[in-house]
């Protein structure tokens, strides 16, 4: 008798997924999908506001990453006001570094301690009531006060720049409105109110070791859950170094050819697609020369570290060459390697953070340049989940009439269908029933790719947890809630 | 280290002005934007002691904020009808978890504070009813009323010093 197996919403995500598994006759899985069910449709909401507002508007696409929506937004507006990212003010570009690198460093730090840590510290086949940061806190303190403070060190850079930890405004069209006071600038470094700068960095290089030891010792784990191949992708710089903020595109196949070559992220329509599907909100980016089947990539941590040749800062660099070292592939095809990844970009940002910060660039009043106004903006960057893509086109009076947004979640989906496939196939394969435990390592492969649902489909909603187990003639099997 | 069970501060002045009031809350929500209004009206005449935080959501870092107070009060829109139009009730911390990075309740926020930080701020969760949530700016005139039922509750617990 075949089954269909559904696990409604999947949790510790951002928004609200569902999968579905799909058994045949003889119990083995013939299909299984990660849906994204839920719909917002932020990017006609956009259309006929002025161009000006967008960068407003779309932080209210996510309350857990508005500073990358803001600062995508922004580097497309800066070019239909005439100004191109290299043209900023150095006060402006480093200002939004700034904001960027804190952003970066607070989303990790969210999905590391509060969403990932449950998973590392007590297994994928903990009980539930152990699956989550209050158990990590009841259990290991002093990770849970890391934890916190780092994310809130990011956040209180955010406030500091931006004016807000959430829905802050920084950019302007060509430019920024505010720059830092030596004082707002002292408070994060000299240590007297809050941990500095310096002891962000020390404790992001413990991270890294955490992570480089978890790895030494649940090896077969952390290699084979969730393998499979892919193309990569992200930004690089001119020397194909990591480069979150502004730079050019390349990609990746499976064994580290390039499929992309380093293209002008004003040139993406070239080369990518988006497909759709039947049951599922959220479309599928692909690059066109490829095809459908061959063209769809990783992004996000896992292939920013595979796509860069070196990591610009000395100990986020010294931390990637012993990652690929311990990984021992030229590529890192491994789901959950994403982890070690994202806590070595959290080491960058902070040596980043630490760079601006004593950079007196950041304190001047040279804040906006001036262009010739157009009528198309592209801006691209590197978001804490992966590349971000906004695009605007407006009509002579400045109002929006198209907005497209590819936002990272939404390439990562053909990753969180085969993690999805991976776990069916590996763990829920000929099994008569579904348990906890089962349920929980689907959540583990979806997660690892800290998805946000809500960006990408724009969507509002609740988050309660349902599984359903169907007969092939669609009887309820069995049913199980989770609120 | 004190055992994590106990808490070394309760009540005792810190170097934080001593309440701590965290609205919660959308205000392009209609009525789920009372946790902000109701900061709102309390900003219009500023306390020396009280201080006030806005949020869409509590999230876990809000427990390292609360304890550095010595009264915290939790104050969000209710979905359900209540007699008076708002509530004030005690909260104390107990480790529920919602299934989402965000979202968190008030007494996991004080449990996490509890279990982190060894800190028990004297707690409460005041309770706004209101009536539309839809997408739009404004209160419903009933939520308007309830908001200000509540404002006159929390300045008698304030004034009494309960």
């Amino acid at each position: 008798m075949s089954r269909k197996i559904t696990i409604d919403p999947v949790t510790r995500v951002e928004g609200h997924g569902r999968v579905t598994i799909h058994l045949d006759d003889y119990g083995q899985v013939r299909d299984s999908f990660f849906h994204i069910v839920e719909f917002r449709g932020f990017e006609r909401f956009v259309q006929g506001h002025p161009y000006w507002e967008a960068p407003v508007l779309v932080q209210r696409l996510c309350g857990i990453c508005p500073v990358s929506h803001h600062l995508a937004a922004a580097k497309a507006i800066d070019q239909i006001v005439g100004v191109q990212p290299e043209n900023l003010t150095p006060t402006a570009s480093k200002l939004r570094r700034l904001l960027h690198y804190a952003q970066v460093f607070q989303s990790h730090a969210l999905h590391f301690f509060y969403l990932a840590s449950p998973d590392l510290l007590f297994g994928v086949d903990a009980p539930v009531e152990k699956r989550n940061v209050v158990a990590v806190a009841v259990e290991n303190r002093e990770l849970a006060i890391k934890g916190i403070t780092m994310r809130k060190f990011g956040q209180e850079v955010i406030k500091a720049v931006a004016g807000k930890k959430i829905h802050g405004i920084l950019a302007t069209p060509g430019g920024v409105h505010n720059s830092l006071s030596t004082a707002e600038r002292d408070y994060f470094l000299d240590g007297k109110e809050i941990e500095n700068v310096d002891k962000m960095i020390e404790w992001s290089e413990e991270m890294v070791a955490f992570i480089a030891a978890y790895h030494e010792t649940n090896r077969k784990l952390l290699d084979e859950f969730a393998w499979f191949p892919s193309g990569h992708l992200s930004m690089t710089n001119s020397e194909g170094g990591m480069e979150l903020y502004h730079g050019t595109l390349r990609a990746i196949d499976m064994d580290g050819n390039i499929t992309l070559h380093d293209v002008p992220t004003d040139d993406y329509e070239k080369y990518f697609s988006e497909a759709v599907a039947q049951w599922s909100y959220m479309k599928f980016p692909y690059l066109k020369h490829l095809g459908r089947e061959k063209g769809w990539n990783r992004v996000g941590p896992i292939a920013r570290m595979n796509v860069c040749t070196f990591i610009p800062t000395p100990l986020a660099e010294k931390a990637r060459k012993e990652y690929f070292s311990f990984a021992g592939h030229k590529v890192v095809n491994s789901t959950m390697y994403s982890h070690w990844a994202r806590l070595i970009e959290m080491l960058h940002c902070a040596e980043e953070m630490k760079i601006l910060l004593h950079d007196a660039d950041i304190l001047k009043n040279d804040l906006e340049t001036k262009g010739i106004q157009t009528n198309k903006g592209i801006g691209i960057i590197e978001a804490p989940r992966g590349t971000l893509t906004h695009h605007y086109e407006v009509d002579d009076k400045g109002r929006i009439t198209k907005c497209n947004l590819i936002v990272s979640t939404t390439h990562n989906n053909d990753a969180m269908n085969h993690a999805v496939r991976w776990v069916a196939d590996h763990v829920i394969n000929r099994k008569g029933t579904i348990t906890d435990n089962m349920l929980n390592q689907v959540e583990v492969a979806i997660r690892a790719y800290d998805p946000c649902l809500s960006c990408a489909t724009q969507a509002l909603g609740k988050m309660p947890l349902k599984a359903e187990l169907y007969d092939a003639a669609g009887n309820l099997l069995d049913e199980k809630y989770k609120n | 280290m004190m055992p994590p069970e106990t808490c070394w501060m309760k009540n005792t002045k810190t170097d934080r002005s001593s309440i701590l009031v965290l609205g919660i809350g959308n205000t392009g929500r209609a009525d789920d934007g009372l946790g902000w209004k109701f900061l709102d009206e309390l900003s219009t005449s500023p306390a020396e002691d009280l201080t006030v935080e806005y949020r869409y959501q509590l999230q876990i870092e809000d427990s390292e904020l609360v304890s550095q107070y010595q009264t915290v009060f939790f104050v969000d829109a209710s979905h359900t009808r209540i007699q008076d139009g708002f509530s004030i009730m005690p909260a104390t911390p107990a480790a529920y978890y919602h299934f989402s990075s965000h979202a968190q309740n008030p007494e996991t926020i004080l449990y996490l504070a509890k279990t982190i930080y060894n800190k028990c701020p004297k707690a409460f969760t005041v309770a706004i009813a209101g009536q539309k949530w839809g997408l739009k700016q404004g209160l419903s005139k009933a939520a308007s009323d309830n908001l200000r039922k509540a404002l006159d509750g929390f300045h008698a617990i304030i004034t009494s010093g309960a």
